[in-house]
């Protein structure tokens, strides 16, 4: 008996105490300017799972906050499709000014986001495509091109030649496609080889466990290039516990400021390549959009390496090619 | 099927086959001739690759320790790979972000872990619910709690200040020890915590009477209520020590990555009950112990090693995985 009391008053307090903290969020959210503010912006994310997506929520929520005349409202529809379908019929049912789309994948998300560009409300869809052509404007990154990117620049420091070791992300998902074979059209025809390739679906603990077995079966590794920064931190915490993380460089991709630029001013990356998120520009572009201004419908972001010489400078853009 | 065949086999040999230790000790040797088949130039002789393997399974053999325990009793814990990523996070806050000394960070989170697994085990015993409705419905509040209390992001060294810039700062000396090696650079310490938390079970299971109890519950729960087994607390008692050894591996992973991870752990509670099915205890209940599962542990680590060394790629993996796990298990379970 006494058990069950104990309990319920515990869950109670612990539904009050989320409730509390739930709401204050949304206040946090929803300042006063609220009934103010003359547009809504709907933000359909597939998966706040992901750092990086995390990320490109708070630099819209950031480039948004600059706008007293924009309110925002972000929902999360956590890897699943219908999810997502169903968050978007929701914005067009709520009659938001502009929609946000970061959609999950291509083929069953555009008729949702061909039913609202229909209804004309202006969709931006950022970093995956969507099929056709219903949409306002795309915003995105090319991961070929910064991959290849990538092996240019390892060419470049290790003078031409060298054993490589990739850490690849899921080769099922285009990124780790991109990022695998944009990385080879960089090193094509050198003397730079890659010895050792393994999956490690952008998990760090994956990536330490596969590093180990390259350290074991090679004695000689120049370069140790990721697919995304977590997996080259996971390398180097392999190649640190076997007392040769300073034989060797470690270079990753995406360069959120919390990971692959933390670890490039830490002295553990080499160079970590910008997959940037888009976030400020969506908002830039959405604010041409409302304000009845043409936008060119495909947008291509540019992308920044930081290395440790650069880094305090806020990075290199990568040269348009 | 041929009766009369088997019976010359001998009695001897029956009587070693029948015994579940030296059954899971053949699935274990069967993974290592394959590794000594398959030694990637060499590097399966190397003592490295073996001290690294053990380094790589001891977060899911520790969770494995837990789901020991609650499996003896026939019941599942999914909540361990969930549990695992909160208590990362929540030690990687305590000691990262806000400096708590180890004296107090650990057990505060090992606190955190077992009242995951004692509010399952409460619901389980008290309101009779399926284990793996209640642990499932924890699986998804624990990974929720942990994405909350992280603010959706890794809790690293790398801390964030006011004007957007950020300080990092050094991994305390305590964390540093646990991704440690010891023993002249033999053995990790994280190995270590694995073999302990394997001692420990082995005395709950086999030495005290707290054991036996789980055991005879797994094997009939309703004969052991009527003897006068205290279930509901045995079973309360199970799930809070799964909590409590999921903390343990989340404390092992956070030290290991240097940052404590919300989303570590994901996938891992089947891993963990693999091993444990894999050394030899059953899913029914009231049989199996500990030595089992530190033998599945060994084979699943194995098997995954000589993969990777071998660098196969990932779809082959996932079949060789599937294939070669479900051989063991039948290599196993043949008994006539």
């Amino acid at each position: 008996m006494n058990i069950k009391i104990i309990t319920g008053g515990a869950v109670l307090l612990l539904g009050l105490g989320l409730g509390e903290r739930a709401l204050a969020q949304q206040r946090q959210a929803t300042p006063q300017r609220y009934a103010q503010a003359s547009w809504t912006i709907g933000m359909s994310q597939c998966n706040l799972g992901e750092p990086w997506r995390v990320q490109m929520n708070a630099d819209i929520r950031k480039a948004a906050e600059e706008h007293p005349e924009l309110s925002v409202v972000f929902k999360d529809a956590q890897n699943d499709t219908l999810k997502q379908r169903a968050h978007i019929e929701e914005f067009v049912g709520a009659g938001v000014d502009l929609l946000i789309v970061s959609p999950k994948e291509a083929a069953p998300l555009t008729a949702p986001v061909a039913a609202a560009f229909q209804k004309n409300i202006p969709v931006i869809v950022l970093d995956r495509k969507v099929l056709g052509e219903q949409y306002t404007c795309f915003i995105g990154a090319d991961n070929r091109k910064i991959a290849r990117a990538a092996g240019r620049w390892a060419l470049k420091t290790l003078g031409g030649k060298g054993r490589v070791v990739e850490l690849k992300g899921l080769m099922t998902s285009t990124p780790g496609q991109d990022r695998n074979v944009g990385f080879r059209e960089g090193i094509q025809g050198s003397a730079m080889q890659v010895i050792f390739e393994a999956d490690m679906k952008w998990l760090e603990p994956n990536a330490r466990r596969e590093m180990e077995s390259a350290l074991a079966r090679f004695a000689e590794i120049n370069l140790v290039y990721a697919h995304n920064d977590p997996g080259a931190h996971g390398a180097y915490l392999a190649a640190k516990a076997a007392g040769r993380e300073k034989n060797m460089l470690f270079v990753g991709i995406d360069a959120l400021p919390h990971e692959g630029q933390a670890y490039v001013r830490q002295g553990i990356l080499a160079a970590s390549f910008e997959y940037p998120t888009g976030g400020s520009e969506a908002i830039a572009t959405a604010l041409k959009i409302l304000n009845g201004q043409k936008v060119a419908q495909h947008l291509t972001l540019p992308s920044r390496v930081f290395t440790r010489e650069n880094i305090d400078q806020g990075g290199a853009w990568l040269p348009n090619e | 099927m041929n009766a009369d065949g088997h019976k010359s086999a001998g009695l001897s040999f029956r009587l070693w086959w029948t015994h579940p230790g030296l059954r899971a000790l053949a699935a274990l040797l069967l993974v290592v001739v394959i590794g000594l088949v398959f030694n990637a130039e060499g590097a399966f002789f190397k003592w490295a690759t073996h001290r690294d393997l053990l380094r790589q399974v001891a977060v899911f053999g520790i969770l494995a320790c837990g789901m020991t325990l609650v499996i003896i009793s026939a019941g599942i814990d999914l909540a361990v790979g969930s549990i695992l990523g909160l208590s990362a996070v929540f030690f990687a806050l305590f000691s990262l972000r806000w400096g708590w000394s180890p004296f107090l960070a650990v057990p505060a989170t090992l606190l955190a872990g077992a009242l995951c697994g004692a509010a399952s085990g409460g619901l389980i015993a008290r309101l009779r619910l399926q284990p793996f409705i209640v642990t499932l419905a924890m699986m998804v509040f624990a990974r929720g709690l942990a994405k909350w209390v992280s603010g959706g992001q890794k809790i690293s060294t790398a801390v964030e200040l006011a004007d957007g810039t950020y300080r990092y700062g050094e991994a305390p000396p305590f964390i540093e020890f646990l991704n440690a090696k010891v023993l002249a650079d033999n053995v990790a310490v994280v190995t270590l915590i694995f073999l302990a938390c394997g001692f420990c079970c082995w005395l709950l299971l086999a030495k005290l009477r707290w054991g036996r109890y789980l055991y005879a519950i797994g094997g009939n729960e309703e004969a052991a209520r009527l003897s006068g087994v205290p279930v509901g607390g045995m079973k309360l008692l199970a799930y809070a020590l799964s909590g409590l050894f999921s903390a343990v591996a989340g404390i092992c992973q956070m030290a290991q990555e240097i940052q404590g991870d919300p989303e570590a752990g994901a996938g891992y509670e089947l891993s963990a009950i693999a091993i444990v099915v894999i050394g030899g205890t059953a899913l029914m209940g009231g049989r199996g112990g500990i030595g089992l599962t530190l033998l599945g542990a060994l084979t699943i680590g194995y098997l995954e090693k000589i993969l990777s060394i071998n660098a196969v790629g990932e779809a082959a993996r996932l079949m060789l995985t599937g294939l070669i796990v479900v051989s063991a298990v039948i290599f196993q379970h043949r008994r006539k």
